[in-house]
């Protein structure tokens, strides 16, 4: 990539950088604006940089709405955000390990789905990593990790329920912010139940819409691999037929020949 | 009154658990954008963020404003990312459950963006996610930082901590090594680069 013509006096490579993002001082850009009218390849590497950033720029993040206010359920949305609080912190302990077991339990079911439709038919496969050949190969391991999230599961549940245990000694953990006085336990209780409905019906809603993707993607691979094959399909009739066309011919030949011989014996 | 982050965090040490969700309301976004582009999904991302969080509130009173909060914050989240990247390297492939009605729970999805929109987003963004993906995780994490979160050389050189050369270098090979493999992803950008545009002319 490099242009070994380029003869820029000090560090070419982080010039050009400090210069992309426009993070240079001033003596040292003006240095480089002098020799970028001089120097093509460096113009043509900036040029080529830029671009990258421009793809780059177009990289977004999935769409996601900040916790406050998506997951704040509607008995709280008349809230001033001064009195508003995360709802991590308003739903106890107990009901943030149920929602992460279930979402954990949910997720592992079909994470990382993957199905493939090829020359051995249609599989399916789900896990929490890379596919196979993008990985460093996994090492031989006991059978209990054909269930890795289990063990996720096991050291979520295990830290939550020291989270717990902390909550009820010390008065200003997460869980024991949300208990007030001067709410009654049932609105509590309602308030916790909806939330953790609401995250659940969250989870289930992603779950869902990524599956939904997956199997869009699933048949359009369906359908390309259909057109293939229908290549291969017509590919290897064509040939046939020019391979019985050809016996045709050679039996047409050798019925002339027969007929030939016959006629000259008489 | 718009409070700053330090502020925030005073107030939060001395009890106040609102300011700290001021705090989580002005940062979640970034610190979630930062931990998708760095490990590339969704869902771990979205446990990173709260995880980040989860440590910043515990780890609050060690909190000296030695440095800038934001600089603290993404410290704690890419510290998680490389440890859910490590972890993630050595996890096995399971096999998925055979009793799952796969066409009868896509039918019954509703999403909000239709399965096409976001088929065209996944293309769209998917080359410039494998290209990142062949990055080395410190050039990775340069450029997540410059190009999404406008830090300066400098401030990338703490957060990460090494020397300013160093992170120049390292976003350097890593958009070069971008460049050879989006050309090959084909599709070509125009520069938007306003300072280049305007210089070089």
């Amino acid at each position: 990539m490099r242009d070994t013509h380029c003869d820029y006096s000090g560090d070419r490579d982080e010039a050009l950088v400090a210069y992309l993002y426009d993070d240079i001082d001033p003596a040292a850009r003006a240095l480089f604006d002098a020799h970028l009218t001089t120097c093509a390849a460096c113009r043509d590497e900036l040029s080529g940089l830029a671009g990258v950033r421009a793809r780059l720029g177009r990289w977004l993040p999935p769409e996601r709405q900040p916790a406050a206010a998506s997951r704040s359920s509607p008995a709280t949305s008349h809230q001033s955000p001064a009195t508003r609080r995360t709802w991590w912190r308003e739903i106890p302990a107990w009901a943030q390990a149920a929602a992460a077991l279930l979402f954990l339990g949910v997720a592992a079911g079909i994470a990382n789905f993957d199905a493939r439709y090829d020359s051995s038919g249609l599989s399916v496969r789900t896990g929490w990593s890379k596919r196979a050949e993008s990985a460093v190969p996994a090492p031989v391991r006991g059978p209990e990790t054909n269930a890795p999230w289990r063990s996720d599961i096991a050291a979520l549940e295990q830290r939550l329920r020291a989270e717990i245990g902390r909550s009820n000694n010390a008065g200003t953990t997460l869980a024991s912010v949300a208990t007030r006085p001067d709410r009654p336990a049932a609105a509590l209780d309602a308030e916790t139940l909806g939330r953790v409905r609401s995250l659940i019906g969250d989870s289930e809603r992603r779950q869902q819409r990524e599956l939904a993707l997956r199997v869009a993607e699933i048949m359009r691979d369906v359908n390309a691999q259909r057109q293939a094959d229908l290549v291969k399909i017509d590919r290897s009739l064509g040939l046939m037929q020019n391979n019985a066309g050809m016996e045709v011919l050679k039996q047409r030949e050798l019925l002339n020949y027969v007929l030939r011989t016959s006629q000259r014996q008489r | 009154m718009t409070w700053t982050d330090e502020e925030l965090v005073a107030r939060s040490i001395s009890g106040d658990a609102d300011s700290f969700n001021e705090l989580i309301r002005r940062w979640e976004r970034p610190i979630y954008a930062l931990a998708y582009r760095t490990i590339g999904r969704e869902e771990d991302a979205r446990d990173v963020c709260q995880e980040t969080f989860l440590r910043a509130f515990r780890a609050l009173q060690g909190f000296r404003g030695q440095a800038k909060f934001s600089s603290w914050l993404y410290r704690i989240a890419l510290n998680l990312c490389h440890d859910w990247i490590r972890r993630e390297r050595r996890t096995p492939v399971v096999q998925a459950p055979e009793d799952v009605d796969l066409m009868a729970l896509a039918a019954a999805a509703g999403p909000s963006e239709s399965v096409e929109d976001l088929l065209a987003r996944k293309d769209l963004t998917r080359a410039v996610e494998r290209a990142m993906a062949l990055l080395p995780d410190e050039q990775r994490t340069a450029i997540v930082l410059k190009e999404y979160h406008d830090l300066t050389f400098q401030e990338i050189a703490d957060l990460v901590g090494c020397p300013l050369s160093t992170v120049k270098t390292r976003l350097y090979q890593g958009l070069t090594v971008l460049r050879r493999e989006l050309a090959k992803s084909g599709g070509s950008e125009r520069p938007r680069l306003r300072s280049v545009a305007g210089r070089t002319s």
